[in-house]
């Protein structure tokens, strides 16, 4: 019980790291890209 | 802790932080100025917007100040499955509207509001119904973002709320005047980073700092056998059920959804929404679990407010830096909303209300321009005076909540059938408002055969927006056996019980009336079959385009309200 109530609690933040790491390195292919057709990112 | 007061900054240290935050992020958007903006750009970026941003634009912008208060409000109220009922739905609103989305994208991929596809589809009544609606939305995210700033500041400093509005205000216009909806896009990056790195470290620390899984498997006996119960009927019916009720109305109606739909590079859609809904909806219901984990420890409320709850935890458990990395998370989560209201708001006044009403297809771009910016200076000074004195906007709620419920129908179908007529959109939202008005605030008795009417009104919304949901992933035959089986469980279980629950009544009602009448007024019409290739023809770029000069004449368009004839997605 105790184990699923941490899991139920701490899995929201972990998601959300997931998430942020795959955003950041999403925005740093978009600038790159955007360097190499020469155009701005937005 | 029921009666420890919440930490206080000093005057000197809440002014520091949120001019570090507001100045920093208008550093920002400097990277991005040009001498020049155009009016394309300053409503949807160049339609290129690519996942990483897009994705944290549209995540940011739809996480608000509110969020995070009612997610916590929720799982205090509702218990274990209280976050969930809050963060999955809202979540929703954004995965729903996607498959939509990529057909309001593929009828019109240089529109910039869903309102010029709508003007393009049937002309002005029907575009400013929808334009209508998306501004009464944008003013009231802007009145409760710059409240919820106001508070903050109050509840934390002895600066006053009136202070927390100002500054929060002046903040965001400053850096969303000059580049709209691009220094929007960039800036809901960076705050979405901040953002989401705070929610990280702030939920497993609360979480721990209060003893853990330990103290709130130990907690759960402060809780009632409803609130220990993830599968709460009470949680559903009280939490759930309206939100799930609201998933497509909220999205149709929100032209900051729309905007990033059609700013977003055509290719990304899917994935962009994706992994915003798993975001919005990872955070929100993180940051609930704080309310879960007071409610565990037998913590009140201070002052009976709920909106007390968060900071209250944070001040009671962590040590000052946090409760200076709470007040950034807060102020970044509304700023992202406010500028996306005021990016949002700029582009139906400069695109559907000068391009297409007033210019009447002669639009002047510069002159656009100074459209998009003196509405953002005009939104922001209402939303100031509104937030400042408190207004009571409950009654403004209700009305955009039920058009919201009203337009879903006839625009998702007038996307997608080519019989739905101009008059039948309107006179359907228009029939559709004065029957929720007559079940929401009861002028008519809800007993008896009018009672048992406006049941089966209800039931066919009901019936609407399940089917609505299934057509969208998965076809229209799909949808119309998902829908008639809701219709057929709804006329089963709700009738004789519905009437008891008016405010649920009532937008089931709007979306039930506006569905019959449209479908009825379109069925009966002899009107010719709308060609929907016209719409792409109808709706383009206010500015020329080259490849060698991007985006930097200004010449305006003469004819069709601008199709440009290089346009962006020409090049591509």
């Amino acid at each position: 019980m105790t184990t699923l109530f941490g899991f139920y609690v701490l899995v929201w933040p972990a998601l959300t790291l997931g998430v942020l790491i795959l955003i950041c390195r999403a925005v740093l292919r978009d600038r790159r890209d955007a360097k190499r057709d020469n155009r701005e990112l937005v | 802790m029921n009666n420890a007061s919440l930490y206080q900054f000093s005057t000197l240290t809440v002014i520091l932080l949120m001019l570090a935050f507001y100045g920093g992020t208008y550093l920002l958007t400097l990277g991005i100025r040009k001498k020049k903006e155009d009016a394309d750009a300053f409503m949807v970026s160049n339609h290129r917007v690519g996942f990483g941003i897009g994705a944290a634009s549209m995540t940011a912008t739809w996480i608000w100040a509110a969020s995070f208060y009612a997610a916590a409000s929720s799982g205090y109220t509702y218990g274990v499955s209280g976050p969930i009922h809050y963060g999955l739905w809202g979540a929703l609103m954004i995965l729903f509207i996607y498959p939509f989305g990529r057909r309001f994208r593929k009828l019109a991929p240089n529109a910039h509001t869903l309102g010029e596809l709508i003007h393009a589809r049937h002309g002005s009544s029907s575009q400013l119904i929808l334009a209508i609606s998306n501004v009464l939305g944008s003013i009231i995210s802007l009145m409760v973002n710059f409240t919820a700033a106001g508070a903050l500041v109050s509840v934390l400093s002895p600066l006053s709320f009136q202070a927390g509005v100002i500054i929060a205000g002046v903040g965001v216009l400053l850096y969303t005047l000059w580049s709209g909806f691009r220094a929007s896009v960039m800036t809901d990056f960076a705050q979405l980073v901040a953002l989401m790195a705070i929610a990280v470290v702030i939920i497993p620390a609360v979480f721990f700092a209060m003893g853990g899984p330990t103290e709130l498997v130990a907690g759960l006996d402060n809780l009632t056998p409803e609130q220990a119960n993830f599968f709460s009927v009470d949680a559903i019916l009280n939490q759930g059920a309206p939100f799930f009720v609201a998933v497509l109305a909220y999205a149709i109606g929100n032209q900051t959804i729309s905007q990033r739909l059609f700013a977003v590079n055509e290719d990304h859609i899917k994935p962009t929404f994706l992994t915003a809904t798993v975001g919005y909806g990872a955070i929100v219901i993180g940051l609930g679990m704080i309310g879960l984990m007071a409610l565990t420890l037998g913590i009140e409320p201070m002052n009976g407010d709920m909106n007390n709850l968060i900071p209250q935890m944070v001040s009671g458990y962590l040590p000052p830096l946090f409760i200076a990395l709470f007040f950034i998370l807060v102020i970044g989560s509304l700023s992202s909303t406010a500028d996306s209201d005021l990016s949002a708001l700029s582009a139906i006044m400069m695109a559907d209300v000068y391009g297409k009403n007033i210019a009447r297809g002669k639009a002047d771009p510069q002159r656009m321009l100074l459209v998009g910016r003196l509405t953002m200076i005009t939104a922001t000074a209402i939303g100031i005076v509104f937030a400042s004195f408190s207004l009571d906007i409950l009654v403004m709620l209700v009305f955009v909540g039920a058009l919201w419920g009203a337009i879903v129908f006839p625009v998702i179908a007038s996307c997608f059938w080519d019989r739905i007529t101009n008059a039948a959109f309107t006179t359907s939202v228009v029939v559709a408002m004065v029957m929720f008005c007559l079940a929401r605030f009861e002028w008519l008795p809800l007993a008896g055969a009018t009672g048992l009417l406006f049941e089966v009104l209800a039931s066919i919304g009901g019936g609407i927006i399940i089917g609505l949901m299934v057509f969208g992933f998965l076809g229209c035959t799909a949808g119309f056996i998902a829908g008639l089986l809701a219709l057929v469980a709804m006329l089963v279980f709700a009738t004789g019980f519905l009437r008891d629950y008016t405010v649920l009544l009532a937008s089931l009602t709007a979306y039930g009336t506006s569905t019959l009448v449209c479908v009825v007024m379109s069925l009966a019409s002899r009107q010719e079959r709308f060609d929907f290739d016209t719409i792409g023809e109808r709706v383009g770029n206010y500015h020329d385009v080259t490849p060698a000069d991007d985006r930097k004449s200004t010449k305006p368009k003469t004819e069709t309200g601008g199709l440009a004839t290089g346009t962006l997605a020409g090049q591509r």
